[in-house]
């Protein structure tokens, strides 16, 4: 069957003219693993290909608007809202071979590179100099700058230096005509329209984008890492709110309750304590002096909320495994259960102590085992919801109860979601926070790039065909 | 025409009561743009009758340009149709504030310097130094993205910007975004309106992200003799672990314009550091400063308190500065590669002096901003080509240029904000998507949108 449809409408001898014949997928054994990515499985593309410059982007966009094959570029796959999957028939632009660097200047604090560059690569190719590329998802071994940008993803380290949004300058992109546009500049002011701003964040449905102009920094001159234990989980959520009060914003300030970090611990051996009930991972950066002044505030604020015991990292190893552990964690919770969902919910940070209480409640009430590791300092939850999806019953369970968590952020003047992006997880929910008056605007700027469709069809906007459903089919853990 | 206008104006009074429609000259024309002064001033008070004066605007298609202080009026080109002033004065409320969870909900007509005495009380800030200073309303700065050389440490409006509620021509109220520091659900309308100029719609309310006050601040002052020097010693200051708040260069011209009196004019250039944060660091950036400064063998002095805070204020408002004394003075802003910024004033002070003209050049030095004022007292046509040769080698450079002031008979010859480039297309149709009448601020922004 897969066959037939191909020989029908894939223009396949076309794809190979324009990236060359190795560089297309089209049976059925090689698509099948692009039909992924971090949130779920959908439809089997027809094909993927892999350009590997503009030039070739476009041309394949052009060719997709002759033979109306809707396009979903994807970078590592890693997305966790279901960005990188068609909803439909269609290609997938893979951008593994666009993956260069293409210069660096430091003098000018900035890099130029191709989308398909990963996160981690960056800032190490600058590391020696003393720069290093600020947002750090904790999936940055895998996934791409591409992906970065059309999630407008975030990570540990951006409580204090920002989200990709705050450190991209300028972008080349391919629009759904096939046409090659540049946004911004290298430099910090550009005249015109934000079209920069509005194309970051927007889940690969505007445009693809084929070169990033993104900003370096430099590192910090110390770095301190605390780790803080709890044997109750409030004590940590008021520390949150006693750090912030003191004038002290952190470089990250993460949280892991206490079912979580056992299972961490089992998987990274990173030194967690494993008979507590949470514990806050809070890292400093800045002036020696300054950072070790810091720390000493920061231990105050802890004891005072009752930290069992705050731990000081020693060295630049312990450090580092305290990090792994933290970066692994959804890996280590896939180790305990067959399936997880992960949420990502905002809410206003003095909120958590009492969003964790309602947590609480929902897992009891749905008879669902949650695990939490968060940016705690910028108020995203990331509830895991674990379960079985051959169980129907499990699965009905864990929609219920993501779905009266989002509820609740929203009520308490929080976002559906803090970084994973919209996608078809939660395009459905998007009426909880925009009136109709706000979605129809949307609607008509997507209409000015994408007016048929073509690029990732099915995501970020409400389509109408489910009624306020969010969509949940978590992949295997692990 | 004249009649039919009254009579329509007429109709704009059953939205908005009898004083909130000012039609009285004076008042016209003390917010005229370029020369031309608007039919009518309207003060809504609420963001219902902000959309109903855009909705009733769109219906009889005339111009509006929205305004607070009037601060950043003078900047775009001559408008194609101006016929109703858009005063935001009214709506300065604050509506939701948080300080413990660093965000507040505020209106656009509030002014800086109010909300940062207001911030103040609870030891947070919104770090913004941009033109117009203290005076500058929190709505003119968000849809001029306008900053300034804070930007080093903190970003600029759109970095601080979580989300905002929007008047469009339609007649709708928008929101975009949210209050939560992290959120990226549906597009990110918001950074459309900000530095759009009030060509899009209207921003009726803003969601800010809000910081803590740092506990001490020192501004240091050095002198330099030429170029070479400052150069150096922006490369020392950018690569070293520091993390200033902000920093400036400026020529002579700049300096003198900037402290009020006359210049030394041994010293060619004045650079300016602030730090901020505990004492410690106030301290241990001290030394660090004095050891660059000690090695290029530039001397330094501190300001501190009060005086140091009024000298960033006037750098923030170096257009008033340069605009009240010198009346004519024409004046761009270079965005360049951080790099360029020496090579830039060496250059603008060799293309000016050609026609016979000084400059004032102010450089944000850590964030690669160049200010470059034409000192002239009169209007002189020759400054149209100085503009056109700095815009020139601003693009050579990587950057791009935009004349802030300049009289308005001269706006003709120049082109304010340059030639856009091949994402213009885009931005016309979103201008079409927002505005269809091409009612607000007709003809100001880029390519004449
Ligand atoms: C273990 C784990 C931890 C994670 N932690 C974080 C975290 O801390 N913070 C965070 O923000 N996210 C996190 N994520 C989510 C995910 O890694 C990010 O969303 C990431 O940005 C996706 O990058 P990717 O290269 O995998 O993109 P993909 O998943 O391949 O694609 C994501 C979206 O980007 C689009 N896209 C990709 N390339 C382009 C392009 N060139 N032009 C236009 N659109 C493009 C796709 O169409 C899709 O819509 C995590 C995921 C996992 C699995």
């Amino acid at each position: 069957m897969q066959e037939a449809r191909t020989a029908r409408a894939l223009p396949l001898d076309d794809l190979k003219r324009i990236v060359g014949e190795r560089n297309v997928l089209w049976r059925a054994e090689d698509v099948m693993l692009y039909e992924y990515d971090g949130l779920s499985a959908h439809a089997t593309p027809a094909a993927v290909v892999f350009p590997s410059t503009t030039a070739e982007v476009s041309k394949v966009v052009a060719l997709a608007v002759r033979t109306g094959l809707p396009v979903v570029a994807r970078g590592a796959g890693t997305g966790l809202s279901g960005g990188a999957v068609l909803t439909e028939d269609g290609l997938v632009l893979g951008f593994s071979r666009m993956n260069k660097i293409l210069e660096i200047d430091l003098e000018n604090q900035r890099a130029r590179v191709q989308p398909g560059v990963v996160n981690l690569d960056l800032s190490l190719a600058v590391s020696d100099a003393g720069y290093y590329y600020a947002p750090d998802p904790s999936s940055q071994k895998a996934c791409t700058l591409g992906g970065n940008v059309a999630e407008n993803a975030g990570g540990p380290h951006t409580l204090a230096s920002g989200v990709t949004t705050n450190h991209v300058l300028g972008l080349e992109a391919v629009l759904a005509d096939g046409s090659v546009v540049h946004t911004g500049s290298a430099c910090w002011d550009h005249p015109g329209y934000d079209l920069t701003g509005l194309l970051t964040g927007s889940e690969g449905t505007l445009a693809i984008v084929t070169e990033i102009t993104v900003r370096l920094c430099r590192k910090p001159e110390a770095v301190k890492t605390l780790l803080a234990i709890y044997d109750a989980v409030p004590d940590a959520t008021r520390t949150v709110a006693s750090i912030t009060a003191r004038g002290i914003t952190p470089a990250a300030l993460e949280m892991m309750d206490g079912f979580t970090l056992r299972a961490v611990e089992e998987a990274t051996h990173a030194g967690y304590p494993m008979d507590s009930a949470a514990v806050l991972l809070i890292e400093l950066e800045g002036l020696s002096e300054v950072v070790d002044e810091e720390a000493g505030h920061i231990e105050c604020a802890c004891l005072e909320n009752h930290a069992r015991e705050v731990r000081r990292a020693r060295s630049a190893e312990e450090r580092d495994l305290l990090w792994r552990g933290r970066k692994n964690a959804f890996g280590a919770l896939g180790r305990v259960t067959p399936n997880y969902y992960v949420q990502d919910g905002v809410i206003p940070r003095t909120r958590l102590p009492e969003i964790m209480e309602f947590m609480e409640d929902v897992g009891r009430r749905y008879r669902l085992r949650l695990g939490n590791i968060f940016h705690a300092g910028d108020g995203n939850l990331h509830p895991l919801l674990l379960y079985d999806k051959r169980d129907p019953d499990q699965c009905r369970r864990v929609t219920q109860a993501s779905a009266e968590i989002i509820a609740r952020c929203v009520e308490l003047g929080g976002s559906i979601t803090g970084e994973h992006g919209v996608g078809i997880e939660k395009n459905e929910l998007m009426p909880l926070l925009f009136s109709e008056d706000d979605l129809a605007l949307m609607r008509r700027v997507k209409a000015i790039f994408n007016p048929e469709g073509r690029l990732n069809p099915g995501k970020l906007l409400p389509t109408g065909k489910m009624c306020g459903e969010l969509r949940v089919q978590a992949s295997a853990g692990g | 025409m004249e009649a039919a206008l009254t009579a329509s104006f007429a109709t704009l009074t059953s939205v908005l009561s009898e004083e909130q429609v000012v039609r009285d000259p004076a008042a016209c024309a003390g917010v005229a743009v370029d020369g031309l002064a608007p039919q009518c001033l309207v003060l809504p008070r609420s963001e219902q009758e902000v959309a109903a004066v855009l909705r009733f605007a769109s219906e009889q298609k005339l111009g509006v340009i929205p305004c607070r202080n009037a601060t950043k009026l003078g900047f775009g080109n001559t408008p194609r149709r101006y016929d109703i002033a858009l005063s935001l004065k009214e709506l300065n409320r604050v509506w939701r504030y948080e300080p413990d969870d660093l965000t507040v909900s505020v209106e656009p007509g509030m002014k800086l310097g109010d909300f940062q005495r207001f911030l103040a009380r609870r030891g947070l800030w919104i770090p913004l130094d941009p033109p117009g200073g203290a005076r500058a309303s929190l709505g003119g700065t968000v849809a001029a993205n306008a900053q300034g050389p804070l930007r080093l440490k903190y970003g600029a409006p759109r970095d601080m910007v979580l989300g905002m509620r929007i008047a469009t021509t339609e007649g709708k109220i928008v929101k975009t975004g949210g209050r939560v520091v992290k959120n990226v659900a549906g597009y990110d309308l918001g950074k459309l309106l900000i530095g759009s100029y009030g060509t899009l719609g209207v921003i009726v309310e803003i969601n800010f992200k809000l910081f803590p006050l740092p506990a001490h601040r020192t501004t240091w002052r050095l002198a330099a003799p030429n170029l070479t020097q400052t150069r150096e010693f922006r490369r020392a200051l950018l690569s070293s672990p520091l993390g200033p708040l902000r920093t400036v260069t400026m020529d002579s011209e700049a300096a003198a314009l900037v402290s009020g009196h006359e210049h030394d004019q041994a010293q060619s250039y004045e650079i300016r550091v602030e730090f901020g944060g505990t004492e410690t660091v106030i301290r241990r950036s001290g030394e660090m400063l004095q050891s660059m400064a000690r090695a290029l063998e530039l001397s330094e002095t501190t300001l501190d308190g009060a005086s140091a805070e009024a000298a960033w204020d006037r750098v923030a408002d170096f257009e008033s500065a340069l605009s009240s004394v010198f009346s004519r003075a024409v004046l761009v802003k270079a965005s360049l590669p951080i790099s360029a910024g020496e090579q830039f004033l060496e250059l603008a002070g060799l293309e000016a002096a050609k026609e016979g003209t000084r400059t004032a050049c102010l450089n944000h030095s850590g964030v690669g901003i160049v200010y470059v004022g034409l000192l002239t007292q009169e209007v002189r046509p020759s400054l149209g080509g100085v503009t056109n040769s700095l815009r020139k080698a601003a693009r050579r450079l990587g950057g791009a240029l935009v004349v802030l002031r300049s009289p308005a008979e001269l706006k003709r010859d120049i082109d304010v904000w340059g030639p856009p480039g091949d994402d213009f297309d885009l931005m016309r149709r979103l201008k079409e998507a927002w505005d269809p009448q091409g009612v607000l601020s007709p003809g100001r922004f880029v390519g004449g949108l």
